[in-house]
């Protein structure tokens, strides 16, 4: 079955979402908005200390309490499920792991020691308070320098140091490159600690049924399978002893992925009392507990010649990666490293990677784990820009990838093709009108304003096929699965292995599978977050939605085509199906160089195909479905430039956003609304973290930043306008074209805004190098200058 | 503490709920009434997407006490769409993808529906500067702010719903 | 910061306590004398209930005063304008009333905070939490506002310097009750500044300025008026520096000064958000713009 024969008048077509309508009436199906007969409810007991060892935990009082069915610790937990063994045979990563509760001691301040089942949250935490813990404080490492420092207090004590993972790679000769260098230019580049926080925290359900040794986990996860074989793993429970249900999610970004031991200790209660129990995080615990990401810093060198050609890069990288290990310790890091070059030719390149443990809690992927590697390469093409008296697009020109010179294959080994980052840049400096800009700024810096412009050239990795994994040496898949039935009806059923937090896979996969099936995009409708119903895959994260899923959709979506016009010509009495497609909900013929319908509908072959086998094909057998995987390739890239002007108040060190350009290419879309939805929210994730998000805390672990009111998400006030230039060309390699896309957005809003801001700075004789870029870090920068 | 009955209308009907006095509007809504419509992000009064009409204005309902609502009216999300049509903003919301993952989004009805009947021809600045009461975390707000634009040049061309 | 340093205590419900509500004010202060130390009064909740949902206050006895209508009212006198302890800042914005005669109010009002919290929070909720950040401290001891509160024995009524001693320290002795707030009304031709400074909109301010001035005859400074909030313990009025400046013609040169000299004479503490040497260059820009607005109202009828 041809696409090209297909029309396809679907793709691309920005339909407003078929899921909107539950959402916008408060109809919405959320993990709280479910039901649950005689669910009792968890609240968890958390440590104050950042690190101490537990000497007693007297839980008598709290048992006690009204309303309260059961208060367990350690003791129970630990006994009802296995501990977490994070161990990937990777060189330099060290082998740690975690019981479900703390037992010997707690690693950071909110680690969670206890769990009390009530009646309800309000009397659960009443008995909460009655819980006493006997601690007694260990000296805490609280920054990634003290934790890697000779003789530092050890957060795990089965390791020799607080260096959990030490990587090192060499591609080329760098260090002869350095040596016949005309100038090495150092950049360092300290991006601080964030939290993931979606508008719903975490939570979860576990209904345990006596009667059928089986568990129903509702949770709002973005990985409904791996979620399901973690929890058997974990409870020693079968696969098919679990379903996992995930319902609509309040935004994940990354933090719903792992299996998290409140989660772990609210399945293995439901099963140990024979009772539902449920639990909801609440906002505190979300920014104390649940997941935190970022906090990297970077040294990079570059050697160059004056005339600003790369010669060789060398970048070591720190990242603070808390206590415990949800995911292996290089995993984020390492993405950074491997795509750090981005657009540029480069064949010299070593890094270094070092990840510290802390007393902190643990990090998780976050939206663009990898979003510090735009910001380091840009803004140390623009370090040079400055060192050298280049201007910084001549420079990036220079030395960036031109359409004539892919595929490319980087110093990493990464194969660069089907990218345009020298189109897109040029599309955004036109856009901007560069030189305008340039004299704008020259004409405002006499009035005493400070105009500056940052540019970020995204080259974003996706998708992460399965040879990403075993070339990481990460046990995992990078497939994706799906199904595509037609109903005796005529409806169409669809599912992935996916799950949704906003990503409108509801319309746009509907969208993909109604131009294969010749149908309205209202007649498919597409199922998620069952492990039951959908097909075993490996969920949703890093942008592999569209390409892996969607591919995968395409492929069964193809199938079930194939076999519907096979059908089709043995019911028209022809031959073979070549002149046969499907549009308008029927079969289409071609006679005479046009095509006309035939007057054979979807809904007759459908029930031909379930009722009326025998006049099917010979061998055919009945029905109209297909399941099919698809392991995309290792790595799918788009592009974009990003392109930002800000004002800066040098009295007050304050950023306005002035003006905000995005040229991307992010391959054939499903869905233009939808990813420019995309673009909208990673931008603005970007641009709230270079800003104003950050996760403080104190010398001694102690988390300073725990309400909303010292988190600091941006509010409508502090995001512009995007511009947004789409210059989408297809991957070749990939089922639909698809590149993959929704990270993008924050490497780029991270490395525009702090690149601009460095452009306003410059006068001043100052660089920016660590985010947030508050008032107070901006204002002491100026006030300290010489 | 012992629960005791609580009288409070919300969308227009009476209601008598067996609850503790400290149980909040927004656990009551969503727990006692099943008005799930209403979510709760962060119990402090910050995030916006608890927000209900108490008396035809905006107000978090995560801090107020259920029992506090003894003589008022309290709207929610749940009765914005009268007998299955959208009102202005919700439509508008839909065609300019102004929701993706939804939690938020009936805090910002909620808000913008009393807004936008006091303020019916707000500029973009004031639109955004009402806005900043709540968060989102998928859309960037530009798609929000187009919808509320679009809702208000609808009302005043057709009447409010 | 407010409400960090309880964020281990970890809780999100309230604990236990009765609920009162009083339909008078004698009611709400037998309520409080009755139950002393156990029992907290209720007014818009924007910021008793996040710390009561965060247990960091937790009282037995909630007497909630939102149903003691005579504390809800709006008065315009002769020389003031008196605003019962219960008026919303939402009722204060809206107020054609406080427009015309001390716009200050109506237009200060319009910055606290979001549209959902101006609709709840209190005039007199806001004085007796004293946030030294906050709009009305600041606004009260920069006009010198009196202060009115009740008690079981009678009511007494205190200078706003006298009533603001430290952060979130007030003079109300426990199971006092602030019942309203009387702003002198600026003279005739008195123009009024209020600049803020602010992480993102609607926030806490980190700094605050509040300035008005009355020009004489031949347009010099004949009384200049200017406060700060966000620079120490409770909003702090610089009575010295801005009588300094009488008779003198006012102007962008002389606001630098002022600004300068303010910034010198405050000694503000740092948090996460900001240092305390950012805080004293956010006053003194702060101070130098509200002076321009001030000095730019002037003969405006306000």
């Amino acid at each position: 079955m041809s696409a090209d024969r297909t029309p396809a008048p679907l793709l691309g077509q920005p339909l407003p979402r078929k899921e909107d309508f539950r959402f916008l009436t408060g109809a919405g199906r959320y993990l709280d908005d479910i039901e649950i007969a005689r669910a009792l409810q968890a609240s968890f007991v958390r440590s104050p200390h950042a690190h101490a060892r537990i000497r007693s935990i007297d839980l008598s009082r709290a048992q006690r309490a009204p309303g309260v069915t059961a208060v367990v610790s350690a003791a129970e937990v630990n006994q009802w499920t296995t501990p977490l063994r994070m161990a990937p045979p990777i060189d330099g990563l060290q082998p740690v792991e975690m019981t479900t509760l703390p037992a010997d001691k707690v690693r950071f301040h909110g680690d969670p020691v206890a769990c009390v089942v009530a009646a309800d949250r309000y009397l659960a935490e009443d008995a909460a308070e009655l819980v006493e813990v006997a601690y007694e404080p260990l000296p805490a490492v609280a920054d990634m320098a003290s934790a890697l420092a000779p003789g530092a207090p050890l957060v795990d004590d089965t390791l020799p140091s607080n260096l959990v993972s030490h990587q090192r790679f060499v591609a080329g000769d760098p260090a002869r490159r350095f040596v016949g260098a005309d100038r090495v230019i150092e950049a360092v580049f300290s991006q601080h600690r964030q939290t993931h926080l979606p508008i719903e925290t975490r939570g979860c359900a576990a209904v345990w049924d006596e009667g059928r040794q089986h568990l129903t986990f509702y949770a709002g996860n973005q990985v409904p399978h791996p979620l399901r074989s973690a929890l058997a793993a974990r409870m020693r429970l079968g696969e098919s002893q679990i379903t996992v249900i995930s319902p609509d999610i309040g935004g994940g970004f990354g933090q719903k992925i792992a299996l998290y031991r409140e989660e772990l200790t609210v399945a293995a209660l439901a099963r140990a009392l024979k009772r539902p129990v449920r639990w909801r995080e609440d906002r505190l615990e979300n920014i104390l507990a649940a997941s935190h990401a970022r906090e990297d810093f970077v040294k990079v060198r570059a050697a160059v010649t004056k005339a600003g050609g790369l010669l060789a890069l060398e970048m070591e990288l720190v990242e603070d990666f808390g206590a415990y290990c949800f995911y292996p310790a290089n995993y984020l890091a390492r993405v950074v490293a491997m795509i750090l070059t981005g657009p540029y030719k480069l064949q010299d390149y070593a890094f270094e990677v070092k990840i510290a443990l802390t007393n902190k809690c643990g990090n998780g992927p976050m939206r663009a784990p990898m979003a510090i590697a735009s910001w380091v390469m840009e803004g140390t093409m623009d370090a040079i820009a400055r060192e050298l008296g280049l201007d910084p697009v001549d420079l990036r020109k220079r030395n960036m990838l031109r359409a004539s010179e892919l595929p490319y294959v980087t110093a990493t080994g990464q194969r660069l093709e089907d990218i345009t980052p020298y189109e897109t840049l040029e599309r955004g400096l036109a856009a901007v009108d560069y030189p305008e800009f340039r004299r704008r700024q020259t004409a405002a810096r006499t009035e005493g304003r400070h105009i500056g412009l940052g540019i970020c050239s995204v080259v974003e990795s996706t998708t992460y096929g399965s040879a990403f994994y075993k070339a990481a040496g990460i046990l995992g898949s990078g497939h994706e699965a799906a199904w595509v039935k037609v109903e005796p009806s005529g409806a169409v059923n669809a599912s992935l292995g996916l799950m949704a937090s906003g990503q409108g896979y509801e319309t746009a996969f509907a969208q993909l599978v109604a131009d294969v099936l010749g149908v309205g995009a209202g007649d498919v409708s597409i199922h998620l977050g069952n492990t039951d119903i959908a097909p075993y895959g490996m969920g949703s994260r890093g942008a592999r939605g569209g390409t892996a899923g969607g591919g995968a959709l395409r492929l069964a979506a193809d199938d079930v085509a194939a076999k519907i016009l096979h059908i089709a010509a043995k019911l028209l009495n022809l031959n073979a199906p070549d002149q046969l497609r499907l549009s308008g909900g029927g079969v289409e013929r071609l006679t005479g160089g046009a095509w006309s319908t035939t007057g054979l509908t979807l809904t007759a072959i459908a029930r031909t195909a379930y009722l009326d086998p025998l006049a099917l094909p010979p061998g055919m057998e009945p029905g109209l479905e297909a399941h099919r995987a698809y392991d995309p390739p290792p790595m799918t890239f788009s592009n974009a430039t990003h392109l930002c002007e800000i004002e800066l108040d040098p009295a007050t060190g304050a950023v306005r956003i002035l003006r905000y350009v995005i040229v991307e290419d992010c391959g054939t879309v499903l869905n233009a609304a939808i990813v420019e939805g995309q673009q909208h929210g990673a931008t603005a994730l970007g641009i709230g973290g270079a800003l104003y998000e950050h996760i403080v805390y104190d010398a001694t672990g102690q988390l300073l930043s725990g309400t909303l009111a010292d988190y600091l998400v941006p509010t409508a006030c502090e995001i512009p306008n995007f511009e947004i230039i789409a210059l989408n060309t297809p991957n070749r390699q990939t089922v639909t074209g698809s590149k993959g896309m929704a990270e993008g957005g924050v490497m780029g809003g991270i490395g525009a805004v702090c690149n601009a801001v460095n452009d306003a700075l410059a006068p001043f004789g100052v660089t920016a190098t660590r985010q947030p870029f508050s008032p107070d870090y901006l204002r002491s920068l100026l006030r300290d200058r010489r | 503490m012992s629960k005791s009955l609580l009288r409070l209308r919300v969308n227009g009907e009476t209601h008598e709920v067996l609850a503790e006095p400290r149980k909040l509007l927004s656990d009551v809504l969503r727990e006692d009434l099943h008005l799930t419509g209403t979510h709760v992000g962060c119990e402090h009064g910050v995030c916006g997407a608890c927000t209900v009409l108490v008396d035809g204005r905006p107000a978090r309902s995560c801090l107020i006490f259920a029992v506090q609502m003894a003589r008022h009216e309290v709207t929610t999300i749940e009765v914005v769409a009268q007998s299955g049509r959208l009102a202005h903003l919700q439509q508008a919301l839909h065609e300019t993808h102004g929701l993706q993952c939804g939690f938020c989004t009936p805090g910002i009805i909620m808000t913008f529906e009393a807004y936008l009947a006091d303020n019916p021809a707000p500029s973009e600045a004031q639109i955004r500067e009402v806005l900043s009461g709540n968060l989102c975390r998928c859309t960037g707000y530009q798609n929000i702010v187009r919808a509320v634009l679009a809702a208000a040049a609808r009302r005043r061309a057709e009447g409010p719903a | 910061m407010r409400w960090g340093e309880h964020a281990y205590l970890l809780a999100m419900k309230p604990a236990p306590f009765t609920y009162h509500a009083p339909a008078s004010l004698d009611e709400a202060l037998g309520l409080l004398a009755a139950h002393g130390e156990e029992a907290r009064p209720l007014a818009g909740g924007q910021s008793l209930v996040p710390m009561m949902n965060m247990r960091i206050a937790r009282p037995e006895h909630l007497v909630d005063l939102n149903g003691v209508a005579e504390l809800s009212f709006l008065r315009e006198e002769a020389d003031a304008v008196v605003v019962g302890a219960l008026v919303r800042h939402a009722e204060i914005e809206r107020s054609a009333l406080l427009r015309r005669v001390a716009a200050l109010l109506p237009c200060v009002a319009e910055t606290i905070g979001h549209y959902a919290i101006r609709t709840r929070g209190t005039i007199g909720g806001s004085l007796a939490l004293a946030d030294p950040a906050a709009q009305w401290p600041l606004l009260a001891m920069l006009l010198d506002a009196q202060l009115t509160s009740a008690r079981p024995g009678g009511t007494r009524t205190l200078a706003a310097r006298d009533f603001f001693i430290d952060i979130f320290t007030t003079a109300l002795e426990p199971g006092e009750l602030l019942v309203s707030a009387s702003f002198p009304r600026l003279a005739p031709d008195e123009g009024w500044g209020y600049r803020r400074f602010a992480r993102r909109h609607g926030d806490f301010a980190i700094v605050a300025a509040a300035a008005t001035l009355a020009l004489d005859g031949a347009g010099r400074i004949e009384r200049l008026r200017l406060a700060l909030g966000g620079v120490g313990g409770t909003p702090v009025v610089l009575d010295a520096l801005a009588s300094a400046q009488q008779g003198r013609l006012p102007g962008p040169d002389i606001w630098e000064e002022v600004a300068g000299s303010a910034a010198r004479a405050i000694d503000p503490s740092g948090d996460i958000h900001a240092s305390a040497a950012l805080r004293r260059e956010l006053a003194a820009v702060l101070t130098r713009s509200a002076l321009g607005d001030a000095l730019a109202r002037t003969g405006a009828h306000r």
